[in-house]
C-alpha cells in the first residue's frame, strides 16, 4: 500500500472503532493529536497535584491527612502513567517538562485557581475529580489502546477521591455554620470554572479528536452528563448553585445555564489565571532544587533549548 | 496486663515518644508530595509518609486508651512544647540530601527500636511493634540504596549528603533519650532493652555504613543532650502552626 492508502485505512480502522497499539503505524497528524490531547492530560495531573498539595501540611485529622496523602499521592502516579502513554508517542519526558514550565503546553482551567480553605479540598475532590471522570469515563473508550488502558485505571482511583471529597464536604454541611458557610463559599468560586471545564460546545462533525475516537464524547455531552448526576447530589447536601438559570429542559431533555465566561477559560488555559505564574514558577523552583539529584542519579538532562 | 500508675504513665510516655517520632518525621516528608527529584520517588516517599502517619496513629490510639484521651487530640490538640519527639525531627524538610541522611539515621534507630519492642511484655505493643517492622523494613532499604548512591554519584550530591550528617550528627542519638519512667519500663518487659543499650546496636550498625562510604557517622561517644526530647526549634513551630491551623479554625468542630 502507499502512504495514501495506509493513511486511509488506518482511519477508516479507528472510526469503525479499531483500536491502535503503541508499536502500530499511524499517521503523522493522528500521532500528533494524540499526543497533544495525551501531554495536556499529564501536565494537568502533575500541575492538579498543587492545589491540594497546599493542604497536606493543613489536614485537620489524621484520617483526612492519610486520606488527602493518597489522592495526591494518585494524581502524581497518574501523571507518571500518562506521561509514559505519551512517551511511547515520541517525546521524551524531560522536554515534556520543559515545554510545560516555559508555558509551551496547556493544562486544565481548574488547576490554575487558588484555594482559600478546607472546604475548597472537599469541593475540588468531589466535583472537580467528578467533572474529570466523566471526561475520563469516556476516554476508556479511546481508539489509542495504551492510553484506554490507562484511563480504566485512573477511573477507579478517581473514584475513590470523588468518596473522600463527598465525605469531606458530607462532614462539614452536618457541622458548624462556619463549617457549611465554608463549603458554600468554595462551591461559590469553583462554580464557574466547574462549567468551563469541559470546555465550549463544538460542532462534533469538525472536531478531529472525535471523529478519530481519541476522545468519544463531545463537550457539551460531558458537561450535560456532569450535571445531570452532581446537580440533584448538590442539592441534596443543601447546598445552593450559583446559578440562576440553572434548570433542567424536560422538553429539550438538556440542563439549561448562564453561558459559561468563555473569554475567561481562554485567558485562564493560556496562563493568565489568577494561579498560573505562581504554580508553574513554584514548579520551576520545585524542579530547579533537584536538578542536582537528577544529575547524580540519572545523569545530566537533554533538552533542546527553550 | 495489670499496670500500676506509674508503670501506666511511662508506658503512655514511651509510646507518646514513638507516635510523635512518627508523626512529625512524616508530616516533614509529605511535604515532598508533589515535589519531589522524579515522579517515581514522588509515589515512594509519599507512601513511607503515609506508613508513618499510619504508624502514629496507631501508637496515638494505645495512648488513648491508656489515658482515656482521644488520638486526633493528641495529634493535633496539644501546644508545641507537650510534643515528644526526638530533636532529630525538629529540623524542617530542607533539601533531598537532608531527607534521606535523616531517613536513614532514623530508619536504623527505628528498626533497633521495633526490633527490641517486638520483645514488649505489653502485648498491644509487642503486635504493632512487630507488623511495623515489616514496612520499616522496606523504608530502611529505600533509603541505604538512595544514601549509597548519593554518596557514590560524587561531586555536589556527595557534598550535600556529607554536610546533612554532619548538621544531624549532634542530633541523631536523641531518638534514645531516656525516659522519666524507663528503669519501671525495663523492669516490668515493657521496654526489653534500656535505651542506651539500643542506642549502642544502632551506632553498631550506622557507624560501619558511614564509615565505608566515608560519611561522617554520629559521634559514639558525645553525651545526649538532656532536652533530646523537649527542645523545640522555629522550624517545628512553623510546622505545628501548619498542622493545627485547619483543626484550630473551628473548636470542638468534626473535621
Amino acid at each position: 500500500m502507499n502512504d495514501q492508502a495506509l493513511t486511509d485505512a488506518f482511519y477508516a480502522h479507528v472510526m469503525g472503532g479499531g483500536k491502535v497499539e503503541a508499536d502500530d503505524w499511524m499517521p503523522d497528524d493522528y500521532r500528533a493529536a494524540l499526543l497533544k490531547f495525551v501531554e495536556m492530560h499529564a501536565n494537568s495531573e502533575l500541575m492538579g497535584v498543587l492545589p491540594e498539595r497546599e493542604w497536606i501540611l493543613r489536614a485537620p485529622t489524621l484520617r483526612r491527612k492519610l486520606a488527602l496523602t493518597s489522592k495526591v499521592q494518585d494524581e502524581v502516579g497518574h501523571a507518571q502513567l500518562l506521561y509514559r502513554v505519551a512517551e511511547d508517542l515520541g517525546k521524551p519526558r524531560e522536554q515534556m517538562l520543559a515545554d510545560l514550565l516555559a508555558g509551551k503546553t496547556k493544562f486544565h482551567n481548574v488547576f490554575h485557581y487558588p484555594t482559600r480553605s478546607w472546604g475548597d479540598v472537599g469541593i475540588i475532590a468531589w466535583l472537580v475529580d467528578a467533572a474529570a471522570i466523566v471526561s475520563q469515563q469516556a476516554l476508556r473508550d479511546s481508539s489509542y489502546a495504551p492510553y484506554a488502558r490507562t484511563m480504566k485505571k485512573i477511573c477507579w482511583e478517581e473514584s475513590v477521591h470523588i468518596m473522600h471529597g463527598r465525605d469531606v464536604v458530607l462532614t462539614l454541611m452536618n457541622g458548624t455554620d462556619a463549617q457549611r458557610a465554608m463549603v458554600q463559599e468554595a462551591l461559590d468560586r469553583w462554580w464557574g470554572p466547574l462549567m468551563q471545564m469541559h470546555g465550549p460546545k463544538t460542532d462534533p462533525a469538525t472536531d478531529r479528536d472525535l471523529i478519530w475516537k481519541i476522545k468519544s464524547k463531545h463537550n457539551e455531552q460531558l458537561r450535560q452528563e456532569f450535571l445531570s448526576i452532581y446537580v440533584p447530589r448538590i442539592l441534596e447536601l443543601g447546598l445552593t448553585i450559583p446559578d440562576p438559570a440553572l434548570r433542567y429542559d424536560q422538553a429539550e431533555g438538556r440542563w439549561q445555564y448562564t453561558e459559561p465566561d468563555w473569554d475567561e477559560l481562554r485567558s485562564v488555559v493560556t496562563g493568565h489565571g489568577p494561579m498560573s505564574q505562581q504554580r508553574l514558577e513554584f514548579r520551576r523552583t520545585s524542579r530547579d532544587d533537584t536538578q542536582w539529584v537528577r544529575d547524580a542519579i540519572i545523569g545530566p538532562a537533554t533538552v533542546a533549548a527553550a | 496486663m495489670d499496670l500500676s500508675t506509674p508503670v501506666r504513665d511511662a508506658l503512655a510516655e514511651l509510646l507518646l515518644t514513638l507516635a510523635d517520632d512518627e508523626f512529625v518525621l512524616g508530616y516533614w516528608d509529605s511535604e515532598w508530595t508533589g515535589i519531589a527529584p522524579m515522579l517515581e520517588e514522588d509515589v515512594a516517599m509519599s507512601s513511607v509518609s503515609q506508613d508513618e502517619i499510619g504508624h502514629a496513629r496507631a501508637w496515638y490510639e494505645l495512648v488513648a486508651s491508656l489515658t482515656d484521651d482521644d488520638a486526633d487530640r493528641l495529634a493535633y490538640g496539644r501546644a508545641p512544647e507537650e510534643y515528644r519527639h526526638a530533636a532529630l525531627m525538629n529540623h524542617a524538610r530542607t533539601d533531598w540530601a537532608f531527607t534521606v541522611a535523616r531517613r536513614f539515621l532514623y530508619e536504623h534507630a527505628d528498626a533497633a527500636r521495633l526490633e527490641s519492642l517486638a520483645r514488649s511484655s505489653y502485648s498491644p505493643l509487642a503486635e504493632l511493634a512487630v507488623k511495623m517492622r515489616r514496612e520499616e523494613t522496606y523504608h530502611l532499604m529505600h533509603f541505604e540504596i538512595w544514601l549509597r548512591r548519593l554518596a557514590e554519584a560524587g561531586g555536589e550530591a556527595r557534598e550535600r549528603l556529607a554536610a546533612a550528617l554532619e548538621r544531624l550528627g549532634p542530633d541523631a542519638a536523641t531518638v534514645f533519650s531516656p525516659l522519666a519512667g524507663e528503669a519501671a519500663l525495663v523492669e516490668a518487659g515493657i521496654l526489653p532493652d534500656p535505651l542506651d543499650a539500643l542506642r549502642s546496636r544502632w551506632l553498631e550498625r550506622v557507624g560501619p555504613v558511614c564509615e565505608a562510604l566515608g560519611l561522617p557517622a554520629p559521634d559514639g561517644a558525645a553525651a545526649l543532650p538532656p532536652d533530646g526530647r523537649t527542645r523545640r526549634t522555629d522550624e517545628f513551630a512553623w510546622l505545628h502552626g501548619e498542622l493545627t491551623m485547619v483543626a484550630r479554625s473551628e473548636e470542638a468542630a468534626t473535621w
